[in-house]
């Protein structure tokens, strides 16, 4: 066996929420099965977007807000990796926030995991854009991404757990990452993720948390009736969590994946023979094509 | 033998009396075709090239287009040449106007001699060598629609000329084939309506005749297309990038090409998300490349960056236009260099290529993917807006000259081998080679953040001193294997030229100009422009009285990074610049050297 990079030892505060992702990260890899160089897990920066150095699968830290470019070129480039884009609210929500909406557009199978904390963490406790009014003097509309994934008219995967319970978490990252694993499109998946130093609010998301599969109505499939709802719990003072949108089984080729449709074969520009001499006939008639 | 303007036909029925001459042969001649937007003078400009090909001539094209989708002054040149030009002739021998606007605009660029042929429906020319036909109404009367004016003015052209009759004809028929029998059909007729007229005006008949050439074998092509079709061959496999002009037709000719070749294209939502896409897909091996010109040049910087300290090998080409800001983004500037040559916050390596025509566009695209890899760096390849889109004959691209070559990709089967694989392990010569992600047996870290050997994030202070040069030593160790210049002129010269892009063709123009006038020069292009190549400038400014560095820019860039990396030049460099948008013509070169040359001897 080849000796490679290995997890370093971790660096966030104790009791941070992210340690709840990290465990239901590996433990979903572990279950699936999946071989550790098949999978990529790319960072952004920030406190969470650390969790690349973690977990015992191939890393990628990329520039703030950018992993979502990174992690859909790394996927279009080898459609058999699988490939997670993880970050804070600061990196996807504000300078990334460009990359955020079109994700869903491309729709590319790869999973999104925002750790939302509602601060910027690491540079002590700046208001980010999910902060409430008032937080560090935020006087700007706290940003929803729920509400803004399920306007959107994709066949993503959206879901939103908390750090506080593992357990579901765990489900939803395995569902998610199958999701990608059987190219059925993007998935994206905002945990709650207090930060214990700046943003403690584990207690009061506890309290405030609510099943939106439990409540009357709840149907995966229909994105209107679940954004009603969550608007509805969200007037009621309360933060609507689980799956928010699990899309039907494709029924036609117009809903495939972004990697499907560039690349039929699933061979993709990473496996392909880019030697000379496999080439030749094709490039001697696309040379004299030119001209 | 010239014609005197006041015996020039200004309109069909002044022609009569016009004398009749014996025609003059253009073994260089140089056509424009303007007007609106819409008018077709592009095609007729297609047509005229397609025709001084089959007569064995060299050609190069340019447009002059505004940054708007119809409407507007639109025109482009071509030039056919016995001898192989890249370069707008200086003055035209005729002009196709279909409103007054274009005479006016075309006016500084015509030859004291030239010809205006225009379409007199609408307005009569206020030029004095002047010959109107109503070629919209002879379109319209006779085949219904006036839009066929173009090519009845085409066909106007192929008598002045004295085109053969069948070659003008299979030129249509060559250009129309796929649009149907109908439009074949009316264009044909369009040709015939406006050799008609003009055959009646006998001073218009075989008022010139082209010269034959031998340049049969050649292909047209951009520097745009060159450039997409090398990054194929050279193994290029995915392309992220945004629409910007001059260098949206690189992508556009990928979509087409790379599907085929389990390739992919991607439109990204800005120049931040293309560079981030590039970058994710060479860290799996695929050879990768983006394209932009400067506003998104700057936006990119950031990822290039990147790239440069998670040594990740990109390939970036630059379609320089007229800059900063949105500038003019039709037009032709070599201005981003400096920015290029210090490009980002921080230190990090990275290759500076420049091809010196469409031909070297092809070759050194695929050298530039060779180096991106194995150096494991992003290397920009710097072109500009003439270079990108001007088209020119070039000889057919030659396939047992390109190479692709790996040194730094590790097999799944060299990877089992080893006892520890470091994506980012020490050396003392040059990079460590990698396994892409997805190599079974590894795993890596790919980060931006300064790293240890395993890409693990440090803040060690030895490890720090240590990466920056390994990263840094690339641009020592790599030196060998860096493009070279190409030389021309005579080895003796005591005057010398530096240039890069599309400046090599008005500036070997201008040495064939100057030697005619005895003035002796000899020119360097370079290819590689950064790291400046001390081994190959040092000897040719030592060989020198003194060095011109063409370039089109206001601040002399390329001559200040010299200066700047080679102080002991100083006083040999002189600059001539241009920076109004316009390409160099040989004569704004020539002039300079020869002030220079004449007030050195006085």
């Amino acid at each position: 066996m080849v000796q490679s990079a290995k997890p370093t030892a971790n660096t966030w505060c104790p009791g941070c929420g992210d340690f709840g992702v990290l465990a239901a990260a590996k433990k979903a890899i572990l279950d699936l099965k999946i071989p550790p160089h098949e999978a990529v897990l790319v960072g952004g920066i920030g406190c969470s977007g650390g969790i690349h150095n973690f977990i015992d699968i191939n890393g990628v830290h990329a520039l703030h807000g950018r992993l979502l470019a990174q992690a859909i070129g790394l996927k279009l480039a080898n459609p058999q990796l699988t490939v997670i884009a993880a970050g804070g609210d600061g990196d996807g929500y504000a300078i990334g926030m460009g990359h955020f909406m079109h994700a869903f557009k491309k729709n590319a199978s790869i999973l999104y995991i925002v750790m939302n904390n509602e601060t910027y963490g690491l540079t002590k406790g700046q208001a980010s854009p999910t902060s409430r009014l008032g937080f560090e003097g935020n006087i700007e509309v706290p940003f929803d991404a729920i509400l803004t994934a399920l306007s959107i008219p994709s066949g993503a995967f959206v879901a939103r757990t908390f750090s506080g319970d593992p357990k579901t978490m765990t489900a939803v990252l395995s569902e998610a990452l199958q999701f990608n694993r059987d190219h059925r499109g993007y998935a994206f998946v905002e945990d709650l993720s207090p930060c214990v130093t700046y943003n403690d609010t584990f207690k009061e998301w506890r309290e405030k948390i609510v099943n939106i599969e439990k409540l009357p109505g709840y149907d995966p499939t229909d994105r209107s009736a679940v954004f009603r709802l969550c608007s509805e719990t969200m007037r009621a003072g309360k933060i609507p969590v689980g799956v928010m949108h699990r899309p039907p089984k494709p029924t036609d080729e117009s809903s495939n994946p972004l990697e499907l449709k560039l690349l039929p074969d699933n061979i993709g520009p990473a496996r392909a023979d880019i030697g000379l001499e496999h080439n030749l006939a094709a490039y001697r008639t696309l040379l004299a094509s030119a001209g | 033998m010239s014609i005197p303007a006041s015996q020039a036909p200004a309109h069909p029925a002044d022609t009569e009396s016009a004398q009749r001459r014996p025609p003059k042969e253009l073994a260089d001649v140089s056509v424009i075709v303007g007007g609106q937007g819409g008018d077709g003078t592009l095609t007729v400009v297609d047509l005229l090239g397609r025709y001084f090909r089959k007569r064995g001539l060299y050609v190069y094209t340019s447009r002059n287009t505004l940054s708007r989708i119809r409407g507007g002054h639109a025109d482009a040149n071509v030039r056919a040449c016995r001898d192989p030009r890249a370069a707008i002739k200086a003055k035209a021998d005729l002009l196709l106007a279909f409103d007054q606007e274009a005479i006016d605009v075309a006016r500084p660029e015509l030859d004291a001699d030239a010809l205006v042929l225009y379409d007199s429906t609408s307005f009569k020319a206020d030029f004095p060598n002047a010959l109107g036909f109503p070629f919209a109404t002879l379109a319209g009367g006779q085949l219904g629609q006036p839009i066929y004016k173009n090519t009845a003015a085409y066909g106007a052209i192929t008598v002045l000329m004295g085109f053969d009759d069948a070659v003008a004809r299979q030129v249509i028929e060559e250009r129309f084939k796929r649009r149907g029998a109908e439009a074949l059909d009316k264009n044909l007729k369009a040709l015939e309506i406006g050799r008609h007229v003009t055959l009646e005006v006998p001073s218009a008949v075989n008022r010139w005749t082209l010269a034959e050439g031998d340049a049969h074998e050649l292909i047209l092509t951009t520097g745009n297309q060159a450039t997409a079709l090398g990054f194929v061959v050279g193994g290029g496999r995915f392309f992220a990038g945004y629409p910007i002009t001059p260098a949206t037709e690189i992508m556009e000719y990928l979509m087409r090409y790379l599907p085929n070749y389990h390739g992919v294209v991607r439109q990204g939502e800005d120049e931040l998300a293309s560079i981030n896409m590039v970058i994710g897909a060479a860290t799996t091996g695929a050879r990768a490349m983006t394209s932009t010109s400067g506003p998104g040049l700057s936006l990119m910087t950031e990822g290039i960056g990147h790239a440069g300290t998670a040594e990740v090998g990109v390939l970036i080409a630059d379609c320089q236009r007229v800059g900063p800001s949105t500038g003019q983004p039709t037009r032709h500037e070599q201005s981003d260099l400096a920015h290029l040559a210090h490009l980002g916050h921080g230190e990090f390596p990275k290759f500076i290529l420049s091809p010196g025509s469409a031909e070297d566009c092809f070759y050194l695209t695929v050298d530039a993917l060779n180096l991106a890899e194995k150096w494991r760096l992003p290397v920009i390849l710097l072109l500009d807006q003439a270079l990108c889109q001007n088209a020119s004959t070039v000889p057919a691209f030659d396939l047992t000259r390109v190479k692709v070559e790996r040194p730094s990709v590790l097999s799944a089967e060299q990877v089992a081998k080893l006892d520890t694989y470091k994506q980012y392990a020490f050396t003392t010569h040059g990079p460590a080679p990698f396994a892409p992600l997805g190599t079974p047996g590894v795993t890596s870290q790919i980060t931006g953040n300064e790293h240890d050997e395993w890409g693990h994030v440090s803040v060690n202070p030895v490890n720090r001193h240590k990466m920056m040069e390994q990263r840094m030593g690339k641009l020592l160790w790599a030196r060998d294997e860096l493009p070279r210049p190409r030389y021309f002129g005579q080895k003796e010269a005591r005057v010398g030229l530096v240039g890069y892009g599309s400046t090599s063709g008005p500036i070997l123009e201008a040495m064939d100009l100057l030697d005619t006038e005895g003035i002796v020069t000899k020119y360097l292009q370079a290819r590689t422009l950064f790291p400046v190549q001390q081994e190959t400038l040092g000897p040719f400014l030592d060989s020198v009285d003194y060095a011109f560095i063409v370039e089109h820019n206001y601040t002399g860039q390329l001559a200040r990074l010299i200066r700047e990396e080679m102080p002991q030049y100083h006083s040999k460099l002189r600059s001539i610049l241009k920076y109004d948008g316009y390409s160099f013509r040989a004569p704004d070169i020539a002039a300079p050297i020869r002030e220079a040359v004449h007030g050195s001897k006085r």
